[in-house]
């Protein structure tokens, strides 16, 4: 084949499909959403110019104020335990002994389980009168819980599901616990530090960059994650307990058609994320002026 | 004491995969339960007159063969469209200067840092403006941008590893970009490939909200979609549903354990995430 192009400018035809295709498809739209926050929009007649309007009105809606405070409590407690768990995990499955690749697998199959068949088994896992976990719970003595009925389950149940999809976390984990140079734990073995010692010193501050990185990628992730969840299993029910901001906003454009609303939230929702994201940062850069 | 710890080691790695697995056991035992039985109050593990029937009977109950044609239909369009064009963009990235890589480095990031919901409402526009809303086109689009940035990082730190000297020597022996691409840069990112084609199938086949947001026609209703119909035709109708769940779960699975050797075993995953 004789090409008549230049090397890099078949490189660039090579690049176009990503690049044009990410900015009609992505970044447009995202920008788009940016602008049509500051107007009235119904997604039928042009926009009109409409100020900051919106977040008043979205600041003075209580559903959307109980949307935005699930979907923080939804973050603070599910990206910490998520995260904790997809290191346990990597730790405890990194070994090279027989059959832990199986074991490895088994870990990260839930997360490529299509997510509505995952929320329906769930559904019938937190049933209340027949599914397996209040039949488990009971052999303790736990009495029924009502899990999808009353809010505070809900929640509960709703973080408690999203535990077992961490595997791109736990890959991740992996790969940055086998980066880790062998030569570190041997000398802290002729050192004779204990093996908690040697977790402290020595693994938790080199895989602590990774775990940052990934708890920036899961709020992303684990937020958008608590969509078909709350579509398939509550509808955002019992009283709005699980309207996750991403179903707020589903419901603002597409039952309502309040495009500028919607957009809204979505900023409100993102400035909280960059907020958490800041607050995460302090925290760590305060634990480096301490040691 | 060393054959104590070992012993420890492997009872709770069977245990943390008994309880990842539990959850698809159910699933698959509750499936084959007799329809209308009243449910047992204790946990059945599997039935003893399992009823295969209730796969067959989702079919009869809701278009289920339709649902799944299109289904397959899309990831049979987006894998390999994903395949080309990530793998286009991630070889064209390792070949610039240094500049632009760093530039389409931050461009990719910055990507992946939009959350999906922000682009809902606009591409719901621009897809009607294009004519593409109740197509298979609009489920399709995102593989004609490489379906996800992750995908053309991938290639790329696959391809940064290649000594550039053998691409430089192809070169000057004039071949095309195209040539050094097919020849030389894709034969030796398999396993970056094997990963993309599990990562872009789940994608496709999982995706809820492209349907739900994009397609009204009932005609091209997918399988989540469909389940989520069955699950709205009966809601308590639990040795169904599960059924349902099963069907759509069960080609991840294979794909994933017949795919997972080059996937999940020790040097496959420094391959994919190793950014060396």
């Amino acid at each position: 084949m004789h090409s008549r192009l230049s090397y890099k400018a078949q490189l660039r035809i090579f690049l176009l499909p990503y690049v044009v295709g990410s900015l009609i498809l992505v970044i447009i739209p995202a920008l788009a959403t940016v602008g049509v926050a500051f107007t009235e929009y119904n997604a039928i007649q042009p926009p009109q110019w409409a100020g900051l309007a919106n977040f008043v009105k979205l600041f003075n809606s209580p559903l959307a104020r109980i949307s935005l405070r699930s979907t923080v409590i939804f973050l603070l407690v599910a990206i910490p335990l998520r995260m904790t768990g997809a290191l346990l995990l990597a730790l405890l499955l990194q070994s090279r002994r027989r059959f832990f690749t199986f074991h490895r697998a088994a870990v990260y199959l839930p997360t490529i389980i299509p997510e509505v068949a995952y929320a329906i088994i769930w559904l019938w896992i937190f049933n209340p009168l027949y599914g397996p976990l209040n039949w488990f719970l009971g052999l303790f003595g736990v009495n029924d819980i009502a899990w999808l009925t009353d809010p505070a389950t809900a929640q509960a149940a709703i973080i408690f599901m999203s535990l077992f999809t961490i595997g791109e976390g736990f890959i991740v984990m992996l790969v940055g616990l086998q980066n880790i140079p062998l030569a570190y734990y041997e000398s802290a073995e002729v050192d004779g530090a204990t093996n908690w010692q040697a977790f402290w010193r020595i693994t938790f501050p080199l895989i602590l960059p990774w775990i940052l990185l990934l708890s920036f990628r899961d709020l992303i992730i684990a937020m958008q994650g608590t969509f078909t969840p709350a579509f398939v299993m509550t509808y955002g029910g019992p009283n709005y307990a699980t309207t996750y901001a991403p179903l707020l906003i589903y419901e603002l454009a597409f039952d309502f058609f309040d495009f500028g609303m919607a957009a809204a939230a979505l900023i409100v929702i993102y400035l909280v994320l960059v907020m958490l994201i800041a607050g995460v940062l302090n925290i760590v850069s305060g634990w480096g002026d301490n040691a | 004491m060393r054959n104590i710890r070992i012993g420890t080691h492997h009872a709770v790695a069977i245990a943390i995969t008994v309880l990842f697995l539990l959850p698809l056991f159910w699933a698959a035992g509750t499936s084959l339960r007799t329809v209308g039985a009243p449910p047992p109050n204790t946990v059945t593990w599997w039935p003893r007159d399992a009823q295969w029937g209730n796969y067959g009977f989702i079919f009869e109950l809701v278009p289920m063969a339709r649902y799944l044609r299109n289904s397959l239909l899309v990831v049979a369009l987006a894998v390999p469209i994903t395949l080309l064009t990530a793998s286009l963009a991630g070889f064209a990235m390792s070949q610039l200067s240094n500049k632009a890589q760093r530039r389409l480095l931050i461009f990719s990031v910055l990507l992946l840092m939009i959350p999906g919901a922000s682009v809902w409402l606009f591409r719901f526009q621009i897809l009607s403006w294009l004519g593409l809303l109740d197509t298979i086109w609009a489920l399709v689009a995102p593989a004609f941008a490489a379906s996800s940035p992750l995908f053309v990082l991938l290639y790329y730190w696959n391809f940064r590893r290649v000594p550039q000297e053998t691409f430089e020597a192809a070169r000057l022996d004039g071949a095309s970009a195209v040539m050094s691409w097919r020849r030389i840069a894709l034969p030796l990112a398999r396993g970056t490939t094997i990963g993309v084609v599990i990562l872009t199938f789940v994608l496709y086949w999982s995706d809820f909200v492209s349907p739900v947001l994009y397609i009204f026609d009932t005609a091209w209703y997918t399988l989540p979609v469909g389940l989520q119909i069955l699950k709205q035709f009966d809601a308590t109708n639990w040795p169904l549903l599960m059924a349902g769940a099963v069907i759509m779960t069960v080609p991840v699975i294979v794909l994933f354990i017949v795919l997972q050797r080059f996937f999940l075993s020790d040097f496959s995953v420094a391959n994919l995430f190793d950014r060396g």
